[in-house]
């Protein structure tokens, strides 16, 4: 556990020290912003619409706010994550530090689970900062705190997932912008699956619709936590760090 | 002082249909630096690389300090400390968040990391650059912070790949000062292919050649391998014919090399007398005549240029 933990926190004293972290965050938060931004004042036009209609009542605050911010991050992450957990294992192996680790009496999901740990660091740094836009209607309006929070969470567990898609790739290869390309490849299948699920009714493209991240995700931005999402979440990040810690067992053996 | 803390017995590793490591059998004790000798490509690397856990042996057992690394390879990690051909050094690091950091990957207990932090900064004089970026340190520092965080957790054995490769004179020195001050506490395995290291360095020789070990023993012993045969290096300016030469009462054989001769005598005969006495009385006109190479890089040539003899005047040796 300790090895854990040390080597989850030099991962992100290392992410902070290169301008890739710091760049990231930027590029996230200021889109983030803008979007919110954006979406609140068409929200204030179309209550005013609204309103003009004679309508009574409101419109939903956060859903027409809230919810697409968070669900255009989720995009924002599909992109950005791959170029944070590219570098996690085939940074080490390119830079030559690979050998202290693996000579270090470590088992590979200890290594694995330490970057990963790093990783989701990272990640709640990251998503800390996209609550930081939200937060500012709390003063004027009366946002679903809990739809907000749900919103938050399925952030945090997308983008978690990317991550483990992109260690898993990292694992694969010596050269941090493959497993870069690998991630997003992957991660961009997974999320686009539901294009062809919601074509057509039969039972392949209810399956593909089911391993869709995005359908996934969207629950989350209406405000429901299921466990059948939890679990798809949780089985799909599983995965990624199984197969970085397989890919780690073998290169012992293969060479 | 006898206790073996690495017993390779049997051990092969195979790439595909290469075998880079042919069925090796190798044993160092407690206290012992032993020189681990090879050409390129012979399976130096590898057989580190295995010893390490880095790599699992296809066949064969490896066990450091009694432990095996294939049953338990956590447990064997934890006694050795690798440096690889290449400082594994982390640039935006300092020197001691780098051993802090390994340390503790490698169970020094929290109380005692910074009295064995500093030990190993001491040892490999990096105190004055303790709080240096890694990245901002020379070559000869950073192989020093690669030593230092082999020894840092004080592991039972030390596997150098390599150690002085790329360093200037003065750090040459003083790496080989502080790897013969290891021995004693750690054993010590040091691939080279420097021979006078080996001389400086180590109690004990192996040779490995194609995979295989085709020498393993002290090098007194090793020496008297060569059982007195002495090897000259001559010039002469009229250069005699090797017909001439090799009717010299006592010479072996001989090799052209720098537009000069190699010389080596038959077991027990000294042919420098005669050799003056002719280049006097045939008027061959001596330039040179100098003991060449040392017994150590003959016994390495002929050990491993058993197969195919290198080119005529190739240095086997940097």
């Amino acid at each position: 556990m300790r090895a854990i933990v040390t080597i989850a926190v030099r991962e992100v004293r290392g992410l902070f020290h290169s301008p890739l972290a710091w760049t990231l965050l930027a590029v996230l938060f200021a889109i983030c912003a803008y979007m919110f931004n954006a979406g609140v004042l068409s929200y204030q036009i179309q209550m005013v619409e609204y309103q003009a209609y004679g309508m009574r009542g409101g419109l939903p605050l956060t859903e027409r706010t809230i919810a697409p911010m968070l669900g255009n991050a989720a995009i924002l992450m599909l992109l950005l994550m791959p170029l944070i957990s590219m570098r996690l294992i085939a940074e080490e192996k390119r830079q030559g530090t690979w050998p202290a680790l693996a000579s270090s009496p470590l088992s590979p999901m200890t290594i694995v689970l330490g970057k990963y740990l790093g990783l989701l660091l990272f990640l709640a740094i990251a998503i800390g900062l996209l609550a930081i836009p939200p937060l500012t209607l709390y003063p004027f309006g009366n946002p679903d705190t809990g739809q907000f929070l749900a919103g938050l969470l399925g952030l945090f567990l997308t983008a978690a997932a990317f991550g483990a898609v992109g260690l898993a790739a990292s694992s694969a290869t010596e050269n941090p912008n493959v497993a870069a390309v690998i991630s997003f490849g992957v991660l961009l299948m997974l999320w686009i699956l539901s294009w062809m699920g919601n074509a057509s009714g039969g039972q392949v493209d209810k399956m593909l619709a089911y391993f869709s991240l995005m359908n996934h995700y969207q629950n989350f931005l209406m405000g429901v936590v299921s466990s059948a999402d939890l679990i798809y979440f949780v089985l799909l990040s599983a995965s990624g760090l199984l197969f970085a810690r397989q890919r780690l067992m073998a290169e012992r053996i293969q060479g | 002082m006898t206790e073996t803390m690495i017993r390779i017995s049997g051990v092969s590793k195979r790439f595909g249909p290469i075998a880079a490591v042919d069925g090796i059998d190798l044993e160092v004790r407690r206290g012992e630096v032993v020189g681990f000798l090879g050409p390129n490509g012979a399976g130096k690397t590898t057989t580190m690389r295995m010893l390490s856990g880095l790599l699992a042996p296809s066949e064969g057992t490896i066990a450091v300090a009694g432990v095996d690394v294939l049953e338990n390879p956590v447990e064997a990690r934890a006694k050795i400390g690798f440096l690889p051909e290449n400082p594994p050094i982390y640039g935006e690091m300092t020197v001691r968040e780098y051993l802090d950091y390994l340390a503790t990957l490698r169970r020094v207990p929290r109380a005692k990391l910074t009295q064995s932090v500093n030990r190993a900064m001491e040892r490999c004089g990096l105190t004055g650059v303790a709080n240096r970026l890694l990245r901002n340190l020379s070559k000869g520092f950073k192989q020093r912070a690669g030593i230092a965080q082999a020894i840092v957790h004080a592991p039972d054995v030390v596997v150098l790949d390599e150690p002085t490769v790329g360093l200037d004179p003065i750090q040459i020195r003083e790496i080989r000062a502080l790897i013969r001050e290891l021995g004693g506490e750690h054993s010590v395995l040091l691939s080279t292919h420097i021979l006078p290291e080996v001389r400086m360095t180590c109690q004990r020789v192996a040779v490995i050649h194609q995979g295989r070990i085709v020498a393993d023993d002290t090098l007194d012993a090793l020496e008297k391998r060569a059982h007195g045969r002495s090897i000259h290096f001559a010039r002469w300016r009229n250069l005699p014919s090797p017909e001439a030469l090799r009717m010299v009462p006592g010479v072996a054989d001989i090799h052209p090399r720098d537009e000069g001769w190699l010389i080596g005598a038959l077991p027990e005969f000294d042919p420098v007398p005669e050799l003056l006495r002719l280049s006097v009385s045939e008027g061959w006109d001596l330039r040179e005549l100098t003991p060449a190479g040392g017994s150590l890089e003959e016994i390495f040539l002929q050990l491993t240029t058993r197969e195919e003899r290198p080119e005529e005047g190739e240095e086997t040796t940097p």
